[in-house]
């Protein structure tokens, strides 16, 4: 029997069986007890009713690398109504999409209220079968139907061996309920004994042996169990942030819906924007009177506010921008990830103008990066970018609150009505880092006149040529001091010198750590460089590391390779690429054996769950949207 | 005239040589209406932040002292709304052309109206797009209604007062940039006004507009009558109708009905408003 480790697929009709309320709840429980929950492969739809979404989650003892391969140890199907008739009804889509990922000797469970589903396939694999009727108990017995989903949670914790004595899901209902009345607690822990009970039932009539379980490991450490998304608002707000404007949009809302309800406990305003301009032009407007200010966005908001990207760069105003990236070109598929936004954040919009790009490579580093962006967008009054996407805005894991510390928060060169009596104020003043003093309006004596037109040192609009030369060149130095002062290189693990080497940046970062172990142990040495300092690219300090390295092969969530363009580019290099733009996250074992191949030839570019047979249309098929 | 407080307004301004209207632009007006309604007020410049937009009107900013801001063509709503959200105490006046504001900025227009920020934005309205050479903008056609309307590409025109009152807004006053006097009052108005204040001024482009010249302004304009109620948006809505239907223009306070307001503090900017933030109440959610 395998202790702590194990992985979850909770799969259900969308919003109707509470998916993810359910792998919340499971994320949440697993965390205080001492162990670490990884749901990062959300998987559901854009469509808001009836479509199938499933939340797999990898628990373990120690911090995982990543969340693993697709396979998986138990599968929860909370969908209920089968009809062996109609096959592709949403209702069996949990077995029928994600039986194929069970291990041999796992576990299914699924709620039979309508009828069982025909397993001879899963059990000839020895998978352990466990027809649950949760939502019949629900309904005939407990009376209330929105017990079923602890009816199943209770049975997987009876399936996993977790929490036998109640006391973890107890408290958790308490929290919730207790408000309600003892008596709805009361019946939910009912519903939670009734699920094990039916365990229990299936155990004995087959003699089933369990193959895993969890332990508890309480009081080890303080941890959370928290959203991308969340990470980086609560980093914002550590770091100064007081104005935040948002558009609705799929993956970025939640940041919304985060800061609405904390910004203005710490003073600041979160505004719903009634387009994705108004919302980058408000949140110019707050930078300009001073407030540190951010917007999330995805691609065709990000497509949006292109023109403000310009504005921000020409009149030196500081907005941090965050793209929760999602499967484009246009409306793409909205609930999927991809690495595809990377050229328009590095090149969208007219004329040259700084800006820095950031992409966090962990939910820890949606909060720590964050902290940076803050400083850096303040220090060097132009956008900064910070790219996530879809799986690392939604996806939840367990965090370590030591990650949570709380900075010193530093203005940069803002004047004050002090400084402005010594030295005469010119708020585009032509300095060797490029960066200029600015000030608050409301300062006495320090009046600027900022326009996105070309101007002069006081904001005065000129085309004078030399005094165009100065301000273009003056803005872009601010490049040259950030590679020098706050630029950070790229992680690398393992030795560069000689070996071949995996490039990758943001959010990829645990799968390429977790394949190069794979490849490690299959005695193929590679080294991970992984770059969060994604744009501009310091070209001295990577030449010397790449200088000896043997064949790069960069991995990206895109179909033309993205960075690995930018790096060949600016490092005069030839990449291999491999890259996966199929709307399914990656997976080590895939990126390892893709890498392999990489490896064989000079220039190969690998296609992951691409370059496949033409697929045949299905008319009047609703499109599957998991998988 | 009180000259010494004029001057303070041609400090950190472009020269006056060196404006760049055309000679007799309606603009000046503006101009002169501007800095005659700041002086009145004793505004301070250091407090204002003025948000230009784009188009010939836009210059305006520059031509005057104080704080000024100017990004993207239909933006400066926008931008001014964010500012006075960020902090109350600024004193921001939107300057912008009817293209700027009726065409690509028009979805600022309608929900800034409804959002009512305490702010003003003064239109230039003169119906073309003065700065690319004369194009028509959506408030060309005024006094020749029979002309348009027939074509996709030339549709009747953006009633900006009737779209202002529509949109919920809780100040709405025109004038004429003709009259200067009468301009500066109804920017002393806005200005006092706690929400959002729209002044429509009619403001001459004497290269573009052949048509809606002073003169034929000046025929038209009437004062709104003693006895209208601004605060009746209906009795508003009738006035604007009723003017057009005689073909006339009213000048003058057309609707003015305050929203109450919960009040708003400056938002949180200073290192030590700002470091060591308690996390505590936000982490304890996600245990
Ligand atoms: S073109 Fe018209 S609006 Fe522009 S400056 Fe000349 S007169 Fe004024």
């Amino acid at each position: 029997m395998r202790v702590n480790h194990v992985k979850l697929l909770v799969g259900g009709v969308q919003l109707r069986d509470g998916v993810t309320t359910v792998t919340d709840i499971l994320g949440k429980i697993f965390t205080r007890a001492g162990l670490f929950a990884v749901a990062m492969e959300k998987g559901y739809a854009s469509t808001i009713y009836g479509a199938h979404q499933f939340d797999p989650m990898l628990v373990t003892e120690e911090p995982p690398v990543s969340y693993g391969d697709p396979e998986v140890d138990v599968l929860v199907a909370l969908d209920y109504d089968s009809n062996p008739d109609a096959p592709e009804q949403p209702n069996r889509d949990t077995v029928l999409r994600h039986g194929g990922k069970l291990r041999d000797g796992g576990v299914l469970v699924y709620d039979s209220s309508t009828g069982e589903i025909p397993t001879g396939a899963l059990e000839a694999r020895g998978i352990q079968v466990f027809p649950i009727p949760a939502r019949r108990i629900a309904q005939s017995e407990l009376k209330r139907e929105i017990v079923k989903n602890v009816v199943m949670t209770g049975a997987l914790f009876r399936l996993l061996q977790f929490d036998s004595d109640e006391a973890y899901l107890r408290q958790l209902l308490e929290e919730r309920f207790l408000r309600k009345g003892r008596e709805v607690v009361d019946l939910n822990l009912q519903a939670a004994r009734r699920g094990r009970q039916e365990v229990e039932r299936v155990l004995e009539a087959n003699g089933y042996q369990l193959p895993v379980r969890l332990e508890p490991r309480p009081g080890r450490h303080r941890a959370v169990y928290i959203s991308g998304n969340e990470c980086l608002g609560l980093g914002a707000i550590a770091g100064g942030v007081r104005f935040y404007a948002g558009y609705p949009i799929t993956p970025a809302s939640s940041i919304l819906e985060f800061m609405e309800q904390w910004l203005p406990k710490y003073g600041g305003r979160a505004l719903q924007g009634q387009n994705e301009r108004e919302s980058i032009r408000a949140a110019l407007g707050a930078a300009l009177a001073g407030v540190r200010s951010m917007v999330g966005s995805s691609g065709p908001g990000i497509s949006l506010k292109v023109e403000e990207f310009g504005v921000s760069g020409a009149t030196e105003t500081p907005v941090i921008v965050v793209d929760a990236q999602r499967a484009g070109p246009s409306t793409g598929m909205p609930t999927r990830p991809e690495q595809g936004d990377l050229n328009l954040v590095i090149g969208g919009g007219h004329g040259d103008f700084p800006r820095i790009v950031l992409a966090p490579g962990t939910v820890e580093e949606c909060y720590t990066l964050m902290l940076e962006a803050c400083e850096l967008s303040d220090k060097y009054q132009c956008p900064v970018f910070f790219l996530t996407d879809l799986n690392l805005s939604e996806g939840k894991k367990t965090v370590l609150e030591d990650v949570f510390r709380r900075p010193q928060v530093v203005r940069h060169g803002i004047v004050r009505e002090e400084d402005v009596r010594a030295k005469p104020y010119r708020r585009f003043e032509v300095t060797p880092s490029g960066i200029s003093p600015r000030s608050v309006p409301g300062t006495p004596g320090a009046i600027f006149k900022a326009s996105g037109a070309e101007h002069d040192e006081f904001g005065f609009v000129s085309i004078d040529p030399r005094k165009r030369a100065a301000m273009v060149e003056k803005r872009m130095r601010k490049l040259d001091t950030y590679l020098q002062e706050d630029w950070k290189p790229p992680q690398v693990f393992g030795s560069v010198r000689g070996n071949p080497v995996v490039v990758g940046w943001g959010n990829t970062r645990p799968v390429l750590e977790e394949a190069r172990l794979f490849l490690q142990r299959r005695g193929v040495p590679v080294a991970l460089v992984h770059f969060t300092h994604v744009f501009p690219l310091h070209r001295r300090k990577l030449e010397a590391l790449f200088a000896d390295a043997g064949p790069v092969v960069v991995v990206e969530q895109n179909f033309s390779g993205q960075f690995a363009d930018l790096l060949q580019r600016e490092l005069r290099i030839a990449t291999r690429r491999v890259n996966k733009y199929n709307g399914v996250p990656l997976y080590p074992t895939e990126v390892a054996e893709a890498v392999l191949q990489a490896l064989q030839r000079e220039g190969a570019v690998v296609r992951i769950g691409g370059d496949s047979q033409p697929v045949p249309v299905e008319v009047g098929r609703n499109e599957h949207e998991g998988d | 005239m009180n000259t010494k407080g004029i001057k303070l307004w041609e400090e950190n301004a472009v020269p006056k040589h060196r404006i760049q209207w055309c000679p007799g632009c309606g603009d000046f007006g503006v101009l002169a209406a501007l800095k005659q309604a700041l002086t009145e007020l004793e505004v301070m410049p250091h407090e204002l932040l003025l948000v230009g937009g784009i188009g010939c009107s836009g210059q305006i900013r520059n031509y005057l002292n104080g704080n000024a801001f100017h990004g993207t063509h239909g933006g400066a709503l926008a931008y001014g709304l964010g500012a006075k959200m960020a902090n109350p105490d600024l004193k921001v006046i939107c300057l912008a052309g009817d293209g700027d504001t009726f065409a690509i900025g028009v979805e600022n227009f309608v929900h800034v109206c409804r959002r009512d920020p305490d702010m003003v934005l003064l239109v230039m309205n003169n119906g073309v797009y003065g700065l690319t050479k004369g194009q028509d903008s959506p408030t060309a056609g005024l006094g020749q209604p029979d002309e348009r309307g027939s074509r996709e590409e030339h549709p009747p025109m953006v009633d900006a007062l009737l779209l202002a009152l529509a949109s919920e807004a809780t100040f709405v006053a025109q004038s004429f940039s003709g009259d200067v006097k009468h301009t500066a009052r109804m920017i002393v108005e806005a200005i006092q006004h706690p929400g959002f204040a729209f002044i429509n001024d009619f403001s001459p482009c004497v290269t573009y507009n052949r048509f809606n010249t002073y003169d034929w302004f000046r025929e038209r304009v009437e004062h709104v009558p003693e006895d209208h109620d601004p605060s009746d948006r209906d009795a508003a809505w009738r006035l604007v109708r009723e003017f057009a239907r005689r073909g006339k223009i009213p000048l003058g306070v057309v609707y003015r009905n305050p929203r109450p307001k919960r009040p708003q503090r400056r938002l949180p900017l200073w290192e030590d408003e700002l470091s060591g933030v308690d996390l505590e109440p936000v982490l304890a959610t996600y245990r």
